[in-house]
């Protein structure tokens, strides 16, 4: 298993690109080149992404790239690599990376048929959870009580009233070999879950936590310690389900919610009968993780 | 927001006002350009405004890159935010020129170094055209109206500030600017379905790979300083700098102030302490000459 240390130096998402300072997303893309290589093709929907690392003519990534539309992402990233099959290129890895509205909402049918044919390809949701690129609205992938320009402070409602949406179990129904999420907080985990996407043959789905600067209204330098927090107050779980088998891969400390909601902006007015319903789903949410890897081990 | 405040101010004081910006595909703390257009008269133009009275530069660092003065009338006034003395702006042909450190400002009064309300009470007392009492209460209106009022009277505490501490005179010519070259193919030139191989143009490299063209080292405020002997080598800030900012060394990482943004998530996630965080101006000697020149 490759560590930090033994990354290639070279990147394949170059400097120059234009996100946020402190972007999550940027982050993702960066090592899951490293690690996936120059022996790959790179496909964007529409996305916060595609506009900060491919502004016609430039392009940050130094590989073949491509954008059709916003919710075909997996059709055209399997529409990809069965071509290269054609031509004899099997061994290119094709990676389709999209956010969480064109995975969650948008991209959701062409994900889904893409995922019930086993389609070859790797297909990266880097979760800022929320439409960043226009202006952060709500996704489906935005969690509970969060502010969005869509879900506003008001006083009827203060925030998303819907608890988010679990895409990486929609993905374990159509029994695809991998599953997995990850965040940018745990290195080893990350590198050891991009390495197997990139060794498996069939469709692959990772799901990583990308904390945004902007849309989660937080200091830009907190973004890792943030991707941290989610995973240690159980907020964010740390699976795989590889080949039938569902693992959790890190045993949360179960610290209080309100630390993590406390340093983003987005979450400021919750009160505490919200975080208490967030805590709730917390717990609720572990016992679900337990059970299922008692019925899929 | 600084132009639609300004636009408020002169609005208050009876004129006509207009205020709009420009952008392009860029994140937070790229370079952008904004508008204000005033008159005592109706306004009927409603192009951009290519030969300003008055340029007012929020960031320093960018008169390295833009030449500010480029569409500045004759007898026209440059408003800084520049910890320097006028005497010490250097452009591209002497101009009339008022300074304020806008961050210092800014970092003081309210907390962050967001500047563009400082500087209106520096352009008040630079161009004597708008009262700063019309600017406070164009703060008050515009910012206000989004942070509240506690956080709009900040902002117009912070303009008052700037205001005090502005300090007026001319800066020095002799500026040299390499001309700008854009890459504008025809419809024969574009590739099919605009798949580019990476190419070299008159404008430079396109293609795969090409955006570290960009340097993005202008968009910062704060800029992380390695203490090299304090460095273990253990790459955590090289695997999370979203920028490629690290480089890696024999015995210790450095960073590459051509393309760093100053997030500082490297300075976060240092175990050793290593790397300090600082205001720009303050380590800009030690930063290569490509990057600010």
């Amino acid at each position: 298993m490759t560590t930090v240390k033994e990354l290639p130096v070279q990147d394949y998402f170059t400097s120059g690109h234009t996100a946020c300072p402190g972007c999550g997303g940027a982050m993702v893309a960066r090592i899951a080149m490293k690690v996936f290589g120059p022996n790959t093709v790179v496909y964007h929907p529409a996305s916060c992404m595609l506009i900060f690392s491919s502004t016609y003519p430039n392009n940050a990534f130094k590989v073949p790239f491509l954008h059709v539309l916003f919710e075909n992402s997996a059709v055209c990233a399997a529409g990809i690599k069965r071509a290269l099959n054609r031509l004899g290129k099997s061994d290119v890895n094709v990676v389709a990376f999209a956010g969480d509205g064109g995975t969650a909402d948008i991209g959701l049918q062409a994900l889904s048929g893409a995922a019930e044919r086993n389609e070859d390809i790797i297909y990266i949701m880097y979760d800022n959870e929320a439409y960043m690129n226009t202006g952060i609205q709500r996704s489906s992938s935005t969690p509970f009580g969060a502010w969005t320009t869509t879900t506003p402070v008001g006083s009827v409602h203060a925030g998303k009233v819907e608890f988010k949406k679990d895409v990486p179990r929609i993905m374990m129904a159509h029994d695809v070999p991998y599953v997995a999420t990850a965040s940018i907080a745990y290195p080893t985990d990350f590198i050891k879950k991009l390495e197997k996407a990139k060794a498996k043959k069939g469709f692959r789905y990772l799901q990583v936590l990308a904390p945004c600067p902007t849309g989660w209204k937080a200091e830009s330098s907190k973004m890792v310690e943030l991707a941290r927090m989610a995973v240690e107050t159980g907020i964010w779980t740390l699976m795989e389900y590889e080949d039938g088998k569902y693992t959790v891969n890190r045993t949360p400390k179960f610290s209080p919610v309100q630390d993590y909601l406390k340093a983003q902006g987005r979450f400021k007015h919750l009160t505490p009968e919200d975080i208490k319903k967030i805590q709730d789903w917390v717990k609720s949410k572990w016992e679900k993780d337990k059970a299922l890897e008692q019925v899929y081990k | 927001m600084a132009a639609q405040a300004l636009a408020a101010a002169a609005f208050r004081e009876g004129n006509h006002a207009l205020a709009f910006p420009f952008f392009g595909a860029e994140r937070r703390g790229a370079p952008v350009l904004a508008f204000a257009r005033v008159d005592s008269k109706k306004i009927r133009q409603r192009t951009q405004v290519y030969k300003p009275d008055y340029v007012v530069v929020l960031d320093d660092k960018l008169m390295g890159y833009v030449d500010v003065t480029a569409g500045l009338k004759e007898g026209g006034t440059l408003v800084v935010n520049s910890p320097l003395p006028p005497e010490k702006i250097v452009t591209e042909r002497p101009v009339k020129c008022a300074t304020v450190d806008a961050t210092g400002v800014a970092l003081e009064v309210l907390g962050v170094p967001v500047t563009n309300s400082a500087i209106l009470g520096a352009f008040a007392k630079a161009t004597g055209q708008i009262k700063l009492e019309s600017v406070e209460k164009g703060i008050m209106d515009i910012f206000g109206a989004r942070l509240g009022e506690k956080g709009g009277r900040k902002n117009a505490d912070a303009a008052r500030k700037a205001f005090e501490k502005t300090t007026a005179g001319m800066s020095v010519g002799g500026r040299k600017f390499k001309p700008v070259k854009k890459w504008l193919p025809d419809y024969k030139e574009l590739p099919l379905s605009l798949g580019l191989r990476v190419t070299m143009t008159e404008a430079g490299r396109v293609g795969p790979g090409s955006f570290d063209v960009n340097k993005t080292g202008s968009w910062r405020t704060f800029a992380p300083v390695l203490d090299d002997a304090k460095c273990t080598n253990c790459l955590i800030c090289w695997f999370y700098c979203p920028d490629g900012a690290v480089v890696r060394g024999e015995k210790h990482v450095s960073v590459n102030y051509d393309y760093c943004k100053g997030c500082g998530v490297c300075v976060e996630v240092c175990a050793p302490k290593a790397l300090k965080w600082v205001r720009t101006e303050e380590v800009e000697e030690k930063l290569p000459s490509e990057a600010i020149a």
